[in-house]
């Protein structure tokens, strides 16, 4: 029985439209398409976007939209499907692994006295660090669920030509760990922004705290081999929390760029609170509800 | 005794990996932990580390030993934070206008607004669209010596086509370039030219090498030439509540707050930045300097700007985040109604002069009668100085530095005239006004 029938067992009775590997695509293809939204307004903050940050904004999109495409060949022709969007996730990776050494570079100063090349407070004020790894998380995510697995839960893998691929863990597992380090990249990256403001505002406490939480939470379901009706509540309960909190942040940090009377100004959205970012907690909630779905393939 | 079955390469991978996630879990939780136990982050210049204290870059390593300040200033600016290089700024291909060679490479002594944007291209383009550009320069040098396409963009500058008064350009020539060099020139290069045909010149508030948000911001910064008999903004903002605020308790205002996010709590009163440029309240940051301005004050006889309603509404959202809008609106009737005053008194100077001009009893030469330089003051120090004391609040400035001294070289202008009529025996068709306006 799958997790969220050991939760809710009339779930059974449900079918979704879509299995829960078509859910995960679906999910990384919207990532996508929104990172591209968000570094575009992220990397409006210097008036002149180089070359090198065109990268993601272009990519995003474009990616997005491949792999809706790839979604529907799979109708017809899952193999090209499954290659189309294999690739289109490992330029994914790429992309997140580039971004991050760019914003690496840009925060560290290797030319500094020794002792400050690299220091809190520069992690504090510069890029955010574990941004661009949202592009590679998508990336594993998406490759992940790509792939059939068969049987379900087995951790094997099937290839072309029909070959297999044993993994250490299952699918299901595998996700845990991503939604885990997910989590946890997400609270890093709220943390090291809130930490520009000293944290003097109570309300910042709260993401950091649900964000932890998140992450123990999923890494630990991950580590057990059969995790038990009461750890799959936890589980829940702290992915429901995250999607709360990122809802909640993303309506406190409007609110914190509207002026007064609540007029918009477009460049206290760029410059001040990222209305986008807290969604990350959310999608990250949602991401983690997603798992505990069937993991078997739809029969047609 | 049977031997152990061998460990599968599958288990011994998933216990790497739970390796793996705990090393980045604790990592990822120390740096949580950290993050939010440091003190309070470093954002002003003198607390940033030396950016270039280990480079080995051949013009730091030798600028270190030639011009040590530079390096230092440049070592703590966000700007080399950013690893912008020296290069990127200063060096040019052998035929770029203006470059000179330095070994082994062509330079820009001064980097021109054309190097600045190459990252910074909106706030160049505001700037061009200025008064702060052409129009500074022309005032002082005059156009005639700009190329067709430096008149072309000076022509396309929608406040600059205000016919800036010629005085200027003839008190330039009249001193000369020896001793404009040190004195008009040095404030009205802002705009100037420059040799690859770029206008302007950032570092006149922007101070290299340091490149300081915090120096920007502060009024020092215009004081540099916002000062003085003709224009004293910098005497009448000192004097005004907005410059006492400042005085007293701008120590502990934010002035690295980032662009675009500032609010009361980072200024709690108003500066020149503020007022004139930052993004604060509705209004978005802008580098036209005129973009907030209902009048050209400067002139002699003021007159709106071209979207004076559209710049009145983005001042007025800088001034409504502390005051109310009756208090705004009120203000703002109040002191147009002086601004028409002044225009008032000064066009009564040009009358008073009208009839030497007519009879022939002063040359069309500037300034070469004194009666010459009671007319120019009148205007240009002291109705100026009345216009700006009123948009500004510094009453002191307003009054006795500013309307007292119009409406007194009024009198000593009347008496003049009058004198010089009499004397080429003429009727004096001037009579003192019976009633004060």
């Amino acid at each position: 029985m799958y997790h969220l029938a050991t939760v809710f067992p009339p779930i059974r009775r449900v079918r979704l439209p879509l299995s829960r590997d078509q859910l995960m695509l679906l999910m990384a293809a919207i990532n996508l398409i929104f990172l591209g939204i968000d570094i575009y307004l992220a990397h409006s903050i210097s008036p002149t976007i180089t070359p090198n940050e065109w990268i993601p904004i272009i990519f995003g999109p474009i990616a997005g939209v491949l792999l809706l495409v790839a979604g529907v060949i799979a109708l017809r022709n899952r193999p090209l499907a499954t290659v189309i969007a294999t690739v289109v996730l490992m330029a994914s990776i790429v992309v997140g692994l580039l971004g991050d050494y760019f914003h690496i570079m840009r925060a560290i100063l290797p030319n500094a006295p020794t002792g400050q090349q690299v220091t809190v407070d520069l992690l504090v004020w510069a890029p955010p660090l574990l941004g661009p790894l949202m592009f590679a998380l998508v990336g594993l995510l998406g490759i992940s669920a790509a792939w059939v697995e068969s049987p379900a839960d087995s951790g094997t893998l099937v290839l072309l030509g029909g070959r297999h691929l044993r993994l250490p863990y299952s699918k299901t597992r595998a996700y845990f760990f991503m939604i885990g380090m997910g989590t946890l990249a997400t609270v890093i990256s709220s943390v090291l922004d809130h930490a520009r403001t000293h944290f003097a505002n109570p309300w910042l406490w709260i993401p950091t705290a649900a964000g932890v939480f998140g992450t123990v939470i999923a890494v630990a379901v991950a580590v057990f081999e059969k995790p038990r009706r009461a750890d799959l509540i936890i589980y829940i309960v702290a992915m429901v929390l995250l999607m709360i909190v990122g809802v909640l942040g993303a309506v406190l940090h409007i609110s914190t760029n509207l002026i007064a009377e609540g007029t918009i100004v477009g460049e206290r959205f760029i410059h001040g609170a990222p209305f986008l970012a807290p969604l990350l907690f959310a999608n990250m909630g949602m991401l983690g509800l997603i798992v505990l779905l069937d993991p078997a393939e739809q029969r047609r | 005794m049977s031997e152990p079955p061998p460990q599968s390469a599958v288990k011994s991978a998933r216990l790497l990996i739970i390796g793996l996630v705990a090393v980045i879990l604790v990592l990822g939780m120390a740096l949580i932990v950290l993050a939010i136990g440091q003190p309070a982050p470093a954002a002003s210049t003198a607390a940033r580390p030396d950016a270039l204290a280990n480079s080995d870059d051949a013009c730091v390593t030798c600028h270190r030993r030639t011009t040590p300040g530079i390096v230092e200033q440049y070592g703590h600016s966000t700007m080399a934070g950013a690893k912008v290089t020296c290069r990127n700024c200063h060096e040019v291909k052998a035929d770029y206008p203006g470059a000179v060679e330095h070994e082994g490479t062509y330079v820009l002594q001064q980097p021109t607004t054309a190097m600045c944007e190459k990252c910074h291209v909106q706030e160049v383009a505001e700037f061009m669209q200025s008064r702060h550009s052409l129009p500074a320069w022309v005032a002082f040098a005059g156009s005639k010596d700009l190329s067709p396409n430096l008149l072309a963009k000076y022509q396309a500058i929608p406040e600059g086509q205000f016919a800036p008064d010629k005085q200027r350009n003839a008190i330039a020539a009249m001193e000369g370039p020896d001793i404009t060099q040190f004195a008009c020139q040095s404030c009205h290069s802002i705009g100037r030219p420059n040799t690859d045909e770029s206008v302007g010149k950032c570092a006149a508030c922007h101070l290299r090498h340091e490149f300081s948000l915090e120096q920007a911001r502060k009024p020092e910064t215009c004081n540099n030439c916002h000062i003085g008999p003709d224009h004293p903004q910098w005497e009448i903002y000192q004097e005004s509540a907005h410059g006492i605020a400042y005085a007293t308790t701008g120590q502990n205002w934010n002035w690295n707050a980032a662009p675009g996010t500032l609010t009361v709590k980072d200024f709690p009163a108003p500066t020149c930045a503020t007022c004139h440029f930052s993004g604060f309240g509705a209004s978005g940051t802008t580098h036209d300097v005129g973009d907030r301005l209902t009048w050209y004050l400067f002139a002699s006889l003021s007159e709106r700007r071209p979207d004076w309603q559209g710049n009145m509404t983005h001042m007025q959202n800088v001034c409504r985040e502390c005051h109310n809008k009756q208090f705004v609106d009120d203000f703002y009737t109040s002191a147009d109604k002086l601004v028409d005053a002044v225009n008032a008194l000064v066009k009564q100077s040009n009358d008073i002069m009208q009839p030497l001009t007519d009879k022939g009893l002063i040359t069309n030469k500037q300034f070469d009668d004194p009666i010459k330089f009671t007319a120019y003051e009148l205007w240009h120090h002291y109705g100026r100085t009345a216009k700006f004391g009123s948009w500004m609040q510094g009453a002191d400035y307003t009054q006795w530095h500013g309307a007292y001294e119009v409406e007194k070289r009024l009198v000593e202008l009347r008496t003049e005239v009058d004198q010089r009529l009499k004397a080429a025996l003429m009727p004096s068709p001037v009579a003192a006004p019976t009633t004060v306006p």
